[in-house]
């Protein structure tokens, strides 16, 4: 089931939920939010594949439990392996799963560390205001996992090696970038991920930045 | 006690119900095997197996002193040189029984065909038959293979005469000795191998009697010489007419003294080699064209031997019997060969069945096939032919292959249906989620944004949430205890289906989130999890992997002191797959043997042996400045004769 119909140059959104009444409050929620975007439905693991291998997207909310095809039943492991291959295939694509049984996930962490795009988590139970924070959060490429999925304090070494060079020798994004023999855009990737292991969100009037220092002198990962 | 003995009772009923189960499952092709063998055996196609496997266990027994009752006058190339004649004249057949009889044998047995008159010196030979009442000559009865009967030596008495007719099998080898038959004319003639042990034994003062078990059978004092069914044995519709025994040959190079006519004519035989002995005069000369295959026998020209030797050990086993209680070669009734051959293969399939690992049940049906061939070489040698080759057979067939690998898939098939029921809690849990919960979730939602989080009914619905829950981990756990092998420690399932690493994640997730005591201090988990090359992996060595990362982090909790910092590395580098675990606990020394003494030395044992399978390395070795590293490597491109199956089934 495709959406209202496309627009170029506008951004869309596609949500994927297997209940129908699910689905309209979602959308119709995104559509107050986002009153200049394109809202794409999916009921199905296939529908959902099919539009992102061919529609341009800029987020893709989904529900975990989902069928493969219509008339099937639901199942979290068929959203898993959506979620899998969505993230090989398009890496940089902001995703919000809604899901309150995050256990399903942990074993997608790997994955999501590596994902590149915005990644956020999203209970159902969760105030309208709180969801609407996440996909924003999404859309703005920052990662937010539930304190569930992680083991105290969970780093890569690569993420660590950004802290130590940004914060202990006062570098920027692109020297970092050069010194790790990464990309710009990797760098950032990391931050972001780095941010989500030290539970450092946007807030209002504060710097992430600092704020993300602060944590990591806390933790003791710098000097 | 009585509780006990109920519940051990219950638990033998339902081990019973289970192994019954199985049998009729895993123990189907294996009866049919037994089937086939026994019908095939019941047709005959496995006479000629039997046979020979007879004609080599006869062959391998150890040697038998000489008979010195027998005495073999062979009229050899030599003889027939020096007389410059063949057939030899009557003349000096004449004088060589003159000469003989002046050491007074027993009885003289004369294996030549002498229906016609061989001048010169008939006259002669006429005479001494007459004068020589010891001598038992030879005729032909039976109408084979274009052969005509041929009469006995003109001038012996009916008494003198023995048939020298032989029934060979199939394969052209002689396994069986006649002692008599009823002719053409109806007459009950005596072969003329019963005829010499009859004289000779009746000097003994042992005389021929008929059969107590079998009155057609023939007896000597107690030794009944049982008569050959057509099914004997190996033999399946044999010809057994008349009255015939199995050959039991004697043994030994040299089984009889063997000397020739030109010694018994100058007078270098011995005198006690003659005197009171069983004298036989045949033809041991390969122009004569006497001989008879006996793969029996070691031959000096392979399994060919003369006539004259065949009535030899003939006469010998039966006097040898008779004298010295020297077995005869008997067999089984029908019914106990056939209870003998379905018990050799019914412990076939039960090899299968108590062993898994394949090298155990090739080892212990290498040993049960020793035990069947040295209990039937055993039985053999006390002069009971036993089916050996179908006993093999079935043995062979049910042990090596067909039952064990048949077990292993009905285990398989059992493992494939606990998956299947946790599938089913699954998909129930899905409905509970799809349903309930999600109006739950609508709910809850609706109350917060009419801000009536405050509102007992709230708080009741949250809790709702929370049992609706709880039910689901709980149905989890219970489907888990069912089969520990399914899982990798006691609460956590991996479908091993997805990406090793990702699999291998939720082991390290779970795991770090266990009750150890130096996970308490952990500051910082450097987790590195990249997709490997797992395409070449078996489901079994997958799992093997995620309890190697187990145990290593599990050893890392449990004796890593002050461990503040732990970095785990699963990733492809190079053409290798890497696992490693670095900790940086004390370096206390015997931190690095904690892991082998609390496991007993099995962690490192499974570590090692999951290694071999992988054709990779296993290493344990301290970290610096402090702390160990636990590392698994293997290649990605494996050796194809390493044996893909892993058996060891490793234990929590």
């Amino acid at each position: 089931m495709i959406g209202p119909k496309v627009e170029a140059g506008r951004q869309r959104i596609l949500v994927v939920d297997d209940h129908e009444a699910v689905l309209g409050g979602t959308v119709s929620l995104l559509k107050q939010q986002y009153p200049d975007s394109d809202l794409l439905t999916a009921q199905t693991a296939k529908e959902a594949q099919q539009i992102v291998a061919n529609t341009p997207l800029e987020l893709v909310v989904m529900d975990l439990s989902i069928p493969e095809a219509s008339g099937e039943t639901a199942r979290t492991e068929t959203g898993i392996n959506l979620l899998r291959t969505v993230m090989q295939k398009h890496p940089t694509l902001n995703i919000v799963v809604q899901s309150a049984y995050t256990k399903a996930l942990v074993r997608l962490k790997p994955a999501i560390n590596a994902h590149e795009g915005g990644f956020t988590i999203a209970d159902k139970s969760l105030s309208l205001k709180e969801m609407l924070i996440r996909v924003d959060w999404a859309l703005q490429g920052i990662v937010y996992t539930p304190r569930e999925m992680r083991i105290g304090l969970e780093l890569k070494p690569e993420w660590l090696e950004v802290l130590k060079l940004a914060f202990e020798q006062g570098l920027q994004d692109k020297t970092i970038a050069e010194k790790m023999n990464v990309a710009e855009r990797t760098v950032r990737h990391y931050w972001t991920q780095v941010q989500d292991a030290l539970e450092v969100y946007p807030e209002t009037g504060k710097n992430i930045r600092i704020q993300t220092e602060m944590r990591a002198r806390e933790e003791g990962l710098i000097d | 006690m009585k509780h006990r003995r109920h519940s051990f009772q219950q638990s033998l009923q339902q081990w019973l119900r289970r192994e019954i189960g199985l049998w009729r499952i895993g123990a189907l092709p294996g009866l049919l095997i037994i089937l086939i063998v026994v019908i095939a055996r019941f047709t005959g196609n496995l006479q000629s197996f039997e046979t020979n496997l007879l004609d080599l266990f006869l062959r391998l027994r150890p040697s038998e002193p000489i008979d010195p009752r027998i005495l073999i006058v062979g009229i050899d190339e030599q003889d027939i040189q020096t007389i410059g004649t063949y057939p030899i004249p009557d003349g000096t057949l004449a004088g060589l029984l003159r000469t003989l009889q002046r050491h007074d044998p027993a009885v003289i047995g004369l294996d030549l065909f002498r229906d016609l008159p061989v001048e010169p010196g008939h006259a002669a030979w006429v005479e001494t038959l007459k004068q020589t009442p010891s001598l038992i000559g030879i005729q032909k009865v039976l109408a084979d293979a274009g052969n005509r009967p041929i009469a006995p030596p003109r001038g012996l008495s009916p008494q003198q005469v023995g048939f020298a007719d032989a029934i060979p099998d199939e394969d052209g080898n002689v396994r069986r000795s006649l002692l008599g038959l009823t002719d053409r004319q109806g007459v009950y003639q005596f072969s003329f191998t019963s005829r010499l042990a009859e004289k000779y034994l009746a000097t003994r003062g042992i005389t021929l009697e008929n059969g107590l078990r079998d009155p057609v059978a023939m007896r000597f004092d107690r030794t009944e010489l049982t008569r050959f069914t057509p099914n004997a044995g190996g033999y399946v519709h044999a010809d057994a007419n008349g009255n015939q025994i199995l050959i039991n040959f004697r043994r030994g190079r040299n089984p009889f003294r063997i000397v020739s006519l030109t010694d018994v004519m100058a007078d270098n035989v011995p005198d006690d080699w003659i005197r009171d002995r069983i004298v036989l005069v045949g033809v041991t000369a390969l122009s004569a064209k006497d001989m008879i295959p006996s793969n029996a026998l070691k031959g000096r020209n392979p399994s060919v031997v003369y006539g004259v030797e065949i009535q030899a050990h003939a006469v010998s086993q039966i006097v040898s019997a008779v004298l010295d209680h020297r077995p005869l070669l008997n067999v089984w009734a029908d019914t106990w060969e056939y209870f003998w051959i379905i018990g050799w293969g019914l412990l076939g399939i039960s090899l299968g069945r108590m062993l898994r690992s394949p090298f155990k049940v090739l080892l212990l049906l290498g040993m049960t096939t020793l035990l069947l061939l040295a209990s039937s070489f055993a039985l053999l040698m006390g002069g009971w032919w036993v089916p050996v080759a179908p006993a093999l057979l079935v043995l062979v067939l049910n042990g090596a292959g067909l039952t064990a690998s048949l077990f292993y898939q009905h285990e398989q098939d059992l493992k494939a249906k606990l998956h299947d029921r946790q599938l089913m809690i699954d998909q129930a849990f899905d409905a509970i989620h799809n349903g309930p919960l999600q109006t739950l979730a609508r709910t809850l939602r609706n109350l917060q944004a009419e801000n009536r989080t405050t509102d007992p009914i709230y708080a009741e619905l949250k809790q709702l949430n929370q049992e609706l829950r709880s039910v689901y981990e709980s149905m989890r756990r219970e489907a888990l205890s069912q089969d520990s092998s399914l899982q990798v420690s006691s609460d956590l399932e991996l479908n091993l289906e997805n990406p090793l690493h990702e699999s291998l994640y939720e082991v390290f997730s779970h795991t770090l989130s266990r009750d150890f005591p130096h996970f308490k201090q952990l500051r910082l988990t450097l987790p590195t999890f990249e997709a490997i090359d797992d395409r070449r992996l078996s489901l079994e060595q997958k799992r093997g992997i995620c309890r190697f990362l187990e145990e290593a982090l599990c050893n890392a909790g449990k004796y890593a002191q002050g461990m503040t910092r732990l970095e785990v590395v699963c990733k492809q580098a190079g053409d290798r797959n890497i696992i490693r675990v670095t900790d940086n606990g004390s370096s206390d020394l015997q931190h690095q043997d904690k892991w082998a003494i609390a496991t007993g030395g099995r962690g490192t044992e499974q570590a090692k042996v999951l290694a071999r399978q992988l054709s990779g390395r296993f290493q344990r070795f301290p970290n610096t400045p402090q702390g160990m590293i636990c590392e698994l490597s293997w290649p990605i491109r494996r050796s194809w004769f390493k044996p893909l199956h892993f058996s060891a089934n490793p234990t929590e």
